[in-house]
C-alpha cells in the first residue's frame, strides 16, 4: 500500500539528528501561530493575532487572512450600512482614502477620473459579483441592461442618458464603413430605424447596453490578473477543493476523541489507558490493536502502527517519514506543518498551553506532547487520504505524488471570465457616470490600466479602508471629549469625604462616574484591580489556591484567609456540613451516570422537577431562598487574611505563608505612588476589586478580572486594605516620605459587575466613629449601584427602558442567577479607550463605560516618567490584549471567536466544543461581542511628548504595538493640556474638529432611552440637555 | 364496557390535545403569512398553549381520580373507515399510562420554554426554534395519548421529523446537517417498522384500536387477542422502532450526534422525551409481550445489551453532553429490561423521574465548572479521579470498545449504508450505460458542469 514507509538506510543515518533538530525547529514555528488559550477556567485575554505583532496591523490582517482563513475586517454591507447611518462619515472615508493612496491619490484612470475617485465609487456603492453562468443569466434575463442600478443617482442617470443620445446622434450614424450603431444595439434593443423618436427609457435601455458590450469587448484580451491564492499545500486541501471529499471528516472525529481523552482533567470517568507514557504510545496501543474494524484506513493504520511499534519508532522520526511518504519537500515543509496543525488548531493550541503551562492544569501532560499529536494525526492523514483517493479517484500510486495527480486532472483555479470583470467595469460607470463613448475610445492599454486599478482594489483593502473611517469617526470624537472636557471638567474636592479605589476596568467607569455623581465630595482612583498584590490565595472556603495577579507574573507569596478564633468552632462545623452536602452532591453527580446507581435514583428524580421549575422560572427568589436557607444552617464564619510571614522564605505552609513587613511597605509604596495618592488622604479609603459571578456560563472566567489572571480580586483588595492599615507599614512609608495620617482608614472590597453586589471586608475592625461615617458611604455606594445597574440595563434588550433604579438592580441580580441567561453582563463588549492620567481630567465626563481608567499623576512623577513606565508596561499589553481579543472575535466570530454559546458543549474541563464534536473553540461567544465595535485601542497618556518617546524607546514591546498600530497613542500635556497623536516615531498635534461638548445634569438623563453607544457627554449639575446627537438614531 | 365519562371531561381532554395544536398553527401560519410575531409574541403564545394544556391534564388527572374512571377515551371519529376491511380511527385515552406521560411532556417542555426564551434571546433562528418545539410538544401529546396505533404513528412521526430539525438547527456550520440527517435516517428506519407493525396489525385484526388489540382492561391490565408468533412477528417490528427512538443497539450512535442544537432542545428532546418515546411504545404494548415469551426475552436481551454498551461508552465520554447522552441511555436501557420483565408500573416510575433528573442536568451542563468549583470546595480537595475497574490487560481492550462506541456507527456505515449505496450507484451506471446508448452521444450533461466555487473575497 502506498502509505506504508520504508526504514531509511544506513548511510541516511547520517547527520540524522541535524535533521531532526530541523524538523523539531520547524514544527516549533509551525506552533507559533496556534491560539495561544488556556483553560477555560482561567481566561486570560490576549491579542488573537499575537503571533504576527512583528508586522504592522494591515499586515498582519492580510497575513493571517491567509494563514487562517477567517475573515479580518467586517463585511462591506456592514461598513455600507454604517456609512448609510452616519456612523462612518463620507468626508472621513474620502480623507483615510486620501492619506492611504498619498501621491498617487490624483493618478488619472483612464475614464474614471482620479484613483481616489474611482476607488470612492468603489467604496460607496456594493459591486455585485457572481458565477459566469449566472451573471450570463442575470444579464440576459433581468433588468441590468434596461434601467441602470438603483443606486445611480438621478442626475447621474440623465447625465448618461443625455451624452450616450449625443454620441449615438453625432458618431454613430450609418456611413460608409457599415452601421456602428447596429453593433451596440443588440437583438433586444429598441429598433433604429426610429433612433429619433426613441423614449427616454429607451435611450436608457440602449446605453446600458452599448455599456455592456463595450466593457465586453473592452477586457475580452486582457491578461489574466495574478493568482490572488496559493495552491493549498495540504493533501486533504487539495483533494477537498478538487473532488469535495474530505479526509479531515474521516481523521477527526477519532482524533478529537484520543486527545480530549488524553488532556481530560478529570470529566471522563475513566482516564485513558498509557496516558502517562505519552500521546504517541497511548495512541499506538490504543489504535495498533488487532480486531474486525469496519473502517478499512483504521485496519491498514493498524498494521502500520503495529510496525511502528516493532521498529520502536520515535515519535520524531515517524513525522519525518510521514512527510517523506507524502512527498513533501523541505521548502514547503513548514508550510505544510503550519497547516497540518492549523486544521485542529483548538486541539492542537491546547496541547501546546497544557505541555508549556504545567502549573495552570490539574493533570499535567509531558513535554513534546505536540509532536506526538502531530505524528498521531499525520500517520491517520496519510491512511485516510489513502482511502479516500483509492475510491474516489481510483488512485493506487504513491501518496506522494497524489497532489500532482490531482492537479493534472483539475483545472487549476480559473481566473475572473470576460464576464465577470466586463460587469464590474459595467456597474462602475454606471455610478460613477462613465458614458459608452468614453469607455469606446479606450485603447487596449487603456482597458488594461482601468481593469488593473479595479483588480488592485480588492474587497480586502475596501474593508481597510473602510475600518480606517471608522476608526477615525471614532478617535476623532474620543479625542475631541477628551480635549474640550480636560480643559473644564468637574471639580474634585480638595478635602474629599471618603476615597475609593477601583479596578482600571472599562466597567468601573460607570460605577466611579455615579459614585462621583451623588458625592461630589468623593475622590475615585483606578489602578490594575490586583492592587500590586500578587499571591496565591486560598479562601476560607476554597480547596486550593489560586494566583491572584496578571498572567504573566509568578507569584512568590502565598496568603490564607482564616476564620477567627471566636468562630473556629463553628467554622468546623459548617465545613464538615458542607463537606457531607458536597460528598452528597458528587454521589449523585457521578451516581446517576453510572448502571446501578442511576436506576437507584432515578425513582426519586421526579424530586429533582422542583428545583428544576422553581430555578428556571423564578432565579432570583430561589437564589434567595437558597442564600437564606443555608445562612440558618451555616452562618458563615467572621474571617481575617493571614497575611504577616514569620519565616525568612516564603511558602504554602504555616509561617511561610504572607509577606514581611518591608515587602508589605513595598507593595503599599508602589501602588499609592502610581496612584498619585501620597497626600490628601480622606478618613476612609476603600480599595474595591471586582469579578463576575453567572451561571450556565463556561466562559465565566473571561467576564472576571484580567489584572488577576481571570479571577476575582476582592482579596487583593482586601490584603491591600490590611497592609495599608498596619501602622508598622505606616511607620517604614512615613520614613520615605509617604506619611499616612493617624485618622485614615482603609477598607478592602469586591465589586460584582454582573449582580452589582459590593461587599466591604473587615467593617467590624474599624474604629466607631470610622464605623458611623460608614454607614453614610454605604448608602451612597448603594445608590451608585443601582444607578449602575440602571445604565447597564440599557443595554439589554430584555430589560425595560422604563426600569426603576431599583428594578434595575432587582434585574441584574436576577441576571446572573438565572440558569438560562446567555448574557449575565455584557463584558468588555464596549471598550476602546484607555486614559492613564489624573481622574480630575475626566471627572465629570460621560465616557459611556468605554474608557479604563488609570490613574496616574504626572506632577508626583519624575521627568524621565519612571512611574508612567511601570505602569504602561502593565496597562499596555492587558489593554491592548483585550481590545484586540474583542476586535477579532467581533470582526470573524466563527473564525477566530467562539460561536454562539447555545451549542457549547465543555469538554476535557479546558475548553467547549460546538455540540456533539468539533475543534475545541477559543476566542469569545457571539453574546460577549454581539455589542462590540470592532475598533483599536486608543491610548491617551497624560504626560508630554518626549517622555512618551522615552519610554518608547527604551520598551521594544510597547513600541512594536504603536509603530506596527496595533494601537493608536495620543499624550495629554499636563500643562497645556493639549492632545498630541503618536505616528511613525513622533507626535504630532491634534486639532479638535468640534469647539463643544454636549452636556446633561446626571448621567441618567444623558442616556435615559438609549439602547445604542451614545456620544460622549459632560455631565454636570445645571447643564441644559441638547437632544443627544448620537450615531446611532437606527437602534439595532 | 367502560363507562363512558361525562362531556365536560371529554371537553377537558380535548384542550390537551387542541393546545399544541393551536400554538402550532399559530406559529405556523403566522410565519408563514410573511413577518412572523416578535419574540415577547412567541414566549406569549408559547405561555397560553403550555399553562392551558397542562392545567386541562391536571384536571383530568383530579377528575379521573375523584370518579375512580381509569379510562377515559376520546373518539374523534373514523376518517376512514371500509367496512370489515379497514378503518382509520382517530382516538385520545387517558389511563394510567397516558396521563402522567403527556403530564411529564408539558411539565419539561414548559420549563424548557421559559429557559429557552431567555436563552435565545436574539437568536437568529428564534422563531424557528419554537416552530419545532411546538411541533414537537404536539407530536409528544399526541403520541402519549394516542388510542390507535394510526394516533401514535402520527405523533411518533411528528416528534421525529421536529427533532431531526433541531439537531440540523444550526445552518452555518456542516457538522449539524450531517448529524441531522444522521438521526434523520435512523429515525425513518424506525418509522418504517412501526408503519409495517400497523399494517400488520391491521392485516391480522383489521383495526388499530388499541382497546381491540390490547384487551378491554384498562392499561396495564389488558390480554392481547393475538397468536404467540404474530404477536413475536409484529412485536419485534414494534421493537425495532422503539430500538431507533430510544437508540437501543444497534441505533444508539445517534443519541450523542443529537447534541449538535442548542442546549434547552438537547436536553428536552434527548435527554428527557423523545428518548423515552420507544420505551413508552413497549410499555403500551405491554399485553403483546405477555403473549409472547420469545418477544420478552429478545427484549430483555437488547435492553441489558444497549445498557452495558452505554455504561462502558459513557464511562470513557470526555464531554459532558455526550457523558450525559449515555447516562440517559444506560436508564433508558433500564427501562427497557424492566419493561420486557414485566415490571410496568415500576418501568413507569422509573421513566418519569429519570426524565426529569437528566433534563436538571443537561440544564446545568454549561454550569459543570462552576459546579465543579463548588463542589472541591466543598469536599475540600481535587475531585476523586476515576480509574477503569478493569485489568490493565482488558483494559485497554474494553477501553477502545467504549471510546469507539461499540463501533457501531462504523458498522453501519460499512454494513449496512455502503452496501446499499453501492446498489443504486449500480443502478445509476446502468441506467446512465442505458441513456447513452440511446442518445448516441454523452447524456447528462449537467453533471459535467463544475458547482460553482464558493469564493471568499478575502485575500484580493
Amino acid at each position: 500500500m502506498s502509505a506504508t514507509s520504508t526504514t531509511p538506510a544506513p548511510d541516511a543515518l547520517e547527520g540524522e539528528n541535524r535533521m531532526d533538530d530541523e524538523l523539531a525547529e520547524s514544527i516549533e514555528h509551525a506552533a507559533h501561530l496556534l491560539p495561544q488559550q488556556g483553560p477555560i477556567t482561567v481566561f486570560i485575554h490576549h491579542n488573537t493575532l499575537h503571533a504576527l505583532e512583528d508586522l504592522t496591523f494591515d499586515q498582519a490582517l492580510r497575513r493571517g487572512a491567509e494563514v487562517f482563513g477567517c475573515r479580518t475586517y467586517l463585511d462591506e454591507d456592514r461598513y455600507r450600512d454604517e456609512l448609510i447611518r452616519g456612523r462612518i462619515r463620507f468626508d472621513e472615508l474620502r480623507e483615510v482614502l486620501a492619506e492611504d493612496l498619498g501621491a498617487s491619490a490624483d493618478d488619472p484612470v483612464p475614464g474614471f477620473g482620479t484613483r481616489l475617485d474611482l476607488r470612492l465609487a468603489m467604496l460607496q456603492d456594493p459591486l455585485r459579483i457572481g458565477p459566469t453562468e449566472e451573471l450570463v443569466w442575470y444579464v440576459a434575463e433581468y433588468d441590468a441592461l434596461r434601467r441602470t442600478r438603483p443606486e445611480v443617482s438621478s442626475a447621474t442617470r440623465a447625465r448618461l442618458i443625455a451624452e450616450t443620445r449625443r454620441w449615438a446622434m453625432r458618431d454613430l450614424r450609418p456611413n460608409g464603413h457599415g452601421d456602428p450603431i447596429a453593433r451596440l444595439i443588440g437583438p433586444n434593443g429598441p429598433p433604429a430605424a426610429r433612433i429619433e423618436d426613441w423614449s427616454d427609457a429607451e435611450w436608457e435601455q440602449f446605453a446600458l447596453g452599448a455599456l455592456w458590450r463595450i466593457c465586453g469587448e473592452g477586457v475580452r484580451n486582457l491578461p489574466p490578473p495574478p493568482a490572488p491564492t496559493p495552491m493549498p499545500v495540504r493533501h486533504r486541501d487539495v483533494l477537498f477543493q478538487a473532488t469535495g471529499h474530505d479526509a479531515d471528516a474521516m481523521v477527526h472525529p477519532p482524533l478529537i476523541r484520543l486527545v480530549a481523552a488524553f488532556l481530560d482533567q478529570g470529566l471522563a470517568a475513566w482516564t485513558l489507558p498509557g496516558r502517562d507514557q505519552g500521546f504517541f504510545s497511548a495512541f499506538l496501543a490504543l489504535y495498533a490493536r488487532p480486531g474486525r474494524l469496519p473502517d478499512p484506513w483504521r485496519r491498514d493504520l493498524a498494521i502500520e502502527l503495529r510496525r511502528l511499534i516493532r521498529d520502536r519508532v520515535e515519535p520524531l522520526e515517524s513525522v519525518q517519514r510521514s512527510l517523506d511518504d507524502l512527498g513533501v519537500g523541505r521548502d514547503e515543509r513548514d508550510a505544510f506543518l503550519s497547516a497540518t496543525l492549523l486544521a485542529l488548531r483548538g486541539w492542537a493550541g491546547m496541547i501546546q498551553q497544557v505541555e508549556e503551562r504545567s502549573d495552570r492544569v490539574v493533570h499535567p501532560i509531558a513535554p513534546g506532547s505536540l509532536v506526538e499529536f502531530l505524528a498521531a494525526r499525520l500517520l491517520m492523514d496519510r491512511f485516510a487520504l489513502a482511502q479516500l483517493a483509492r475510491e474516489i479517484l481510483g488512485y493506487e500510486g504513491p501518496l506522494s505524488g497524489l497532489r500532482e495527480a490531482i492537479r493534472q486532472r483539475a483545472s487549476g483555479p480559473r481566473g475572473p471570465s470576460v464576464e465577470q470583470r466586463a460587469f464590474l467595469v459595467f456597474q462602475l460607470a454606471q455610478v460613477s457616470g462613465a458614458s459608452p463613448d468614453v469607455l469606446d475610445r479606450l485603447n487596449p492599454a487603456g482597458w488594461a490600466q482601468l481593469v488593473d486599478e479595479i483588480e488592485r482594489f480588492g474587497s480586502l483593502d475596501r474593508r481597510r479602508v473602510f475600518q480606517l473611517a471608522y476608526e477615525r469617526r471614532f478617535q476623532t470624537r474620543a479625542l475631541d471629549a477628551i480635549a474640550i472636557h480636560a480643559k473644564d471638567p468637574a471639580p474634585t474636592p480638595e478635602h474629599p469625604r471618603f476615597q475609593l479605589i477601583c479596578c482600571l476596568d472599562d466597567r468601573e467607569e460607570s460605577f466611579r462616574r455615579h459614585v462621583e455623581e451623588l458625592a461630589p465630595d468623593a475622590e475615585t482612583f483606578g489602578t490594575a484591580g490586583f492592587f500590586s498584590v500578587a499571591m496565591y490565595y486560598r479562601g476560607a472556603d476554597d480547596a486550593h489556591a489560586v494566583p491572584l495577579c496578571p498572567a504573566v507574573i509568578r507569584p512568590r507569596h502565598w496568603v490564607v484567609e482564616r476564620p477567627i478564633d471566636e468562630d473556629a468552632g463553628e467554622s468546623r462545623r459548617r465545613h464538615w456540613g458542607r463537606r457531607l452536602l458536597g460528598m452528597a452532591s458528587h454521589q449523585i453527580h457521578t451516581g446517576s451516570r453510572s448502571l446501578a446507581g442511576g436506576a437507584l435514583l432515578a425513582p426519586m428524580g421526579v424530586l429533582a422537577s422542583i428545583p428544576l421549575v422553581a430555578r428556571t422560572l423564578f432565579p432570583r427568589l430561589t437564589a434567595r431562598l437558597r442564600q437564606s436557607l443555608g445562612r440558618i444552617v451555616l452562618d458563615p464564619p467572621r474571617t481575617r487574611l493571614q497575611l504577616e510571614r514569620t519565616t525568612p522564605e516564603p511558602g504554602p505552609e504555616d509561617g511561610g505563608i504572607g509577606f514581611t513587613v518591608d515587602e508589605m511597605a513595598e507593595i503599599a509604596e508602589k501602588v499609592l505612588r502610581e496612584l498619585g495618592l501620597t497626600d490628601r488622604f480622606a478618613r476612609l479609603v476603600l480599595i474595591v476589586g471586582h469579578g463576575s459571578s453567572s451561571l450556565n456560563n463556561p466562559h465565566e472566567s473571561a467576564y472576571d478580572c484580567g489584572a488577576c489572571g481571570g479571577s476575582r480580586g476582592g482579596p487583593n483588595a482586601r490584603a491591600l486594605a490590611q497592609i495599608l492599615n498596619d501602622l508598622r507599614v505606616r511607620g517604614l512609608l512615613s520614613d520615605r516620605g509617604l506619611a499616612i495620617p493617624i485618622t485614615t482608614r482603609f477598607v478592602g472590597g469586591m465589586h460584582n459587575t454582573s449582580s452589582e453586589e459590593l461587599i466591604l471586608f473587615d467593617v467590624d475592625r474599624l474604629p466607631a466613629d470610622h464605623r458611623e461615617d460608614m454607614v453614610g458611604i454605604r448608602a451612597i455606594l448603594d445608590r451608585a449601584r443601582e444607578r449602575n445597574a440602571h445604565e447597564r440595563c440599557r443595554r439589554f434588550l430584555s430589560a425595560p427602558l422604563t426600569l426603576s433604579f431599583a428594578g434595575a438592580l432587582q434585574h441584574v441580580e436576577a441576571r446572573a442567577e438565572d440558569l438560562g441567561q446567555a448574557r449575565p453582563e455584557c463584558g468588555h463588549a464596549t471598550n476602546a479607550i484607555i486614559l492613564v492620567g489624573r481622574r480630575a481630567r475626566t471627572r465629570g465626563l460621560f465616557l459611556d463605560r468605554r474608557a479604563f481608567l488609570t490613574s496616574y499623576d504626572p506632577s508626583h512623577d519624575d521627568p524621565l516618567g519612571t512611574i508612567l513606565e511601570r505602569i504602561l508596561m502593565a496597562v499596555f499589553p492587558v489593554c491592548a490584549g483585550i481590545n484586540l481579543e474583542y476586535y477579532f472575535s467581533s470582526v470573524d466570530n466563527t473564525g477566530w471567536g467562539a460561536g454562539t454559546k447555545l451549542p457549547h458543549n465543555i469538554t476535557a474541563m479546558l475548553g467547549v466544543m460546538d455540540g456533539y464534536q468539533s475543534d475545541l473553540r477559543t476566542g469569545l461567544p457571539w453574546q460577549m461581542v454581539e455589542l462590540h465595535e470592532p475598533v483599536r485601542a486608543l491610548f491617551v497618556i497624560e504626560t508630554r511628548p518626549v517622555v512618551l518617546l522615552r519610554i518608547l524607546g527604551r520598551n521594544p514591546g510597547l513600541r512594536r504595538l504603536c509603530d506596527n498600530r496595533w494601537v493608536v497613542l495620543a499624550s495629554l500635556d499636563p500643562e497645556t493640556l493639549e492632545l498630541s497623536t503618536y505616528r511613525q516615531e513622533s507626535f504630532e498635534p491634534y486639532r479638535p474638529r468640534s469647539g463643544v461638548l454636549p452636556g446633561a445634569p446626571s448621567s441618567a438623563d444623558w442616556y435615559r432611552g438609549w439602547r445604542d453607544h451614545l456620544e460622549f457627554a459632560t455631565i454636570r449639575d445645571g447643564q441644559a440637555r441638547p437632544r443627544p446627537n448620537t450615531d446611532s438614531i437606527v437602534s439595532r | 364496557m367502560h363507562q363512558p365519562a361525562p362531556q365536560w371531561l371529554i371537553w377537558t381532554g380535548v384542550v390537551v390535545v387542541a393546545a399544541p395544536s393551536a400554538l402550532c398553527l399559530a406559529l405556523g401560519v403566522a410565519t408563514a403569512i410573511g413577518r412572523g410575531p416578535s419574540e415577547r409574541m412567541i414566549v406569549r403564545w408559547v405561555q397560553a398553549a403550555v399553562i392551558a394544556g397542562l392545567s386541562a391534564a391536571l384536571v383530568v388527572l383530579a377528575s379521573m381520580l375523584l370518579l375512580g374512571t381509569r379510562h377515559v377515551a376520546i373518539p374523534m371519529g373514523d376518517w376512514v373507515a371500509i367496512p370489515r376491511h379497514y378503518q382509520f380511527a382517530v382516538t385520545f385515552v387517558f389511563d394510567r399510562l397516558s396521563v402522567p406521560m403527556a403530564i411529564l411532556s408539558l411539565v419539561l417542555s414548559a420549563t424548557i420554554g421559559a429557559f429557552a426564551s431567555r436563552y435565545l434571546h436574539r437568536e437568529p433562528g428564534f422563531r424557528r426554534f419554537f416552530a419545532l418545539y411546538a411541533i414537537f410538544l404536539l407530536g409528544m401529546v399526541v403520541a402519549s395519548l394516542a388510542g390507535t396505533i394510526e394516533t401514535l404513528f402520527a405523533g411518533w412521526e411528528l416528534v421525529g421529523l421536529s427533532s431531526a430539525l433541531l439537531v440540523a438547527y444550526f445552518l452555518d456550520r456542516p457538522a449539524p446537517a450531517r448529524n441531522g440527517l444522521w438521526v434523520w435516517t435512523v429515525y425513518r428506519f424506525s418509522d418504517a417498522a412501526l408503519l409495517l407493525a400497523a399494517v400488520a396489525l391491521h392485516h391480522i385484526r383489521g383495526t388499530g384500536d388499541f382497546v381491540r388489540l390490547l384487551g378491554e382492561g384498562p392499561w396495564p391490565a389488558g390480554e392481547a387477542d393475538l397468536g404467540a408468533w404474530p404477536a413475536f412477528g409484529i412485536g419485534l417490528l414494534m421493537l425495532l422502532a422503539a430500538a431507533g427512538k430510544s437508540a437501543l443497539i444497534p441505533f444508539s450512535g445517534w443519541l450523542p450526534r443529537a447534541m449538535e442544537g442548542p442546549t434547552p432542545s438537547s436536553a428536552v428532546f434527548y435527554g428527557a422525551l423523545s428518548v423515552h418515546l420507544g420505551a413508552f411504545l413497549l410499555l403500551r404494548i405491554g399485553p403483546i409481550l405477555e403473549v409472547s415469551p420469545p418477544l420478552a426475552a429478545v427484549v430483555v436481551g437488547l435492553g441489558l445489551a444497549s445498557a452495558v454498551l452505554a455504561y462502558l461508552a459513557g464511562s470513557v465520554q470526555t464531554d459532558i453532553k455526550s457523558a450525559l447522552a449515555y447516562a440517559s441511555l444506560t436508564q433508558v436501557s433500564i427501562i427497557v429490561v424492566e419493561i420486557g420483565l414485566g415490571f410496568r408500573y415500576l418501568a413507569l416510575v422509573h421513566l418519569l423521574g429519570h426524565a426529569c433528573l437528566r433534563m436538571l442536568q443537561f440544564l446545568r451542563a454549561p454550569t459543570l465548572l462552576h459546579d465543579y468549583h463548588t463542589l472541591e470546595n466543598a469536599l475540600g480537595g481535587r475531585l476523586p479521579r476515576g480509574r477503569s475497574p478493569w485489568t490493565t490487560r482488558a483494559a485497554g481492550r474494553i477501553y477502545r470498545l467504549a471510546i469507539e462506541q461499540g463501533h457501531l456507527d462504523g458498522g453501519l456505515v460499512e454494513y449496512v449504508v455502503r452496501p446499499f449505496t453501492r446498489a443504486l450507484e449500480w443502478c445509476d451506471r446502468t441506467e446512465r450505460r442505458w441513456t447513452d446508448f440511446l442518445d448516441g452521444n454523452g447524456s447528462r450533461e449537467s453533471e459535467r458542469v463544475p458547482p460553482s466555487p464558493v469564493s471568499i473575497d478575502e485575500h484580493s
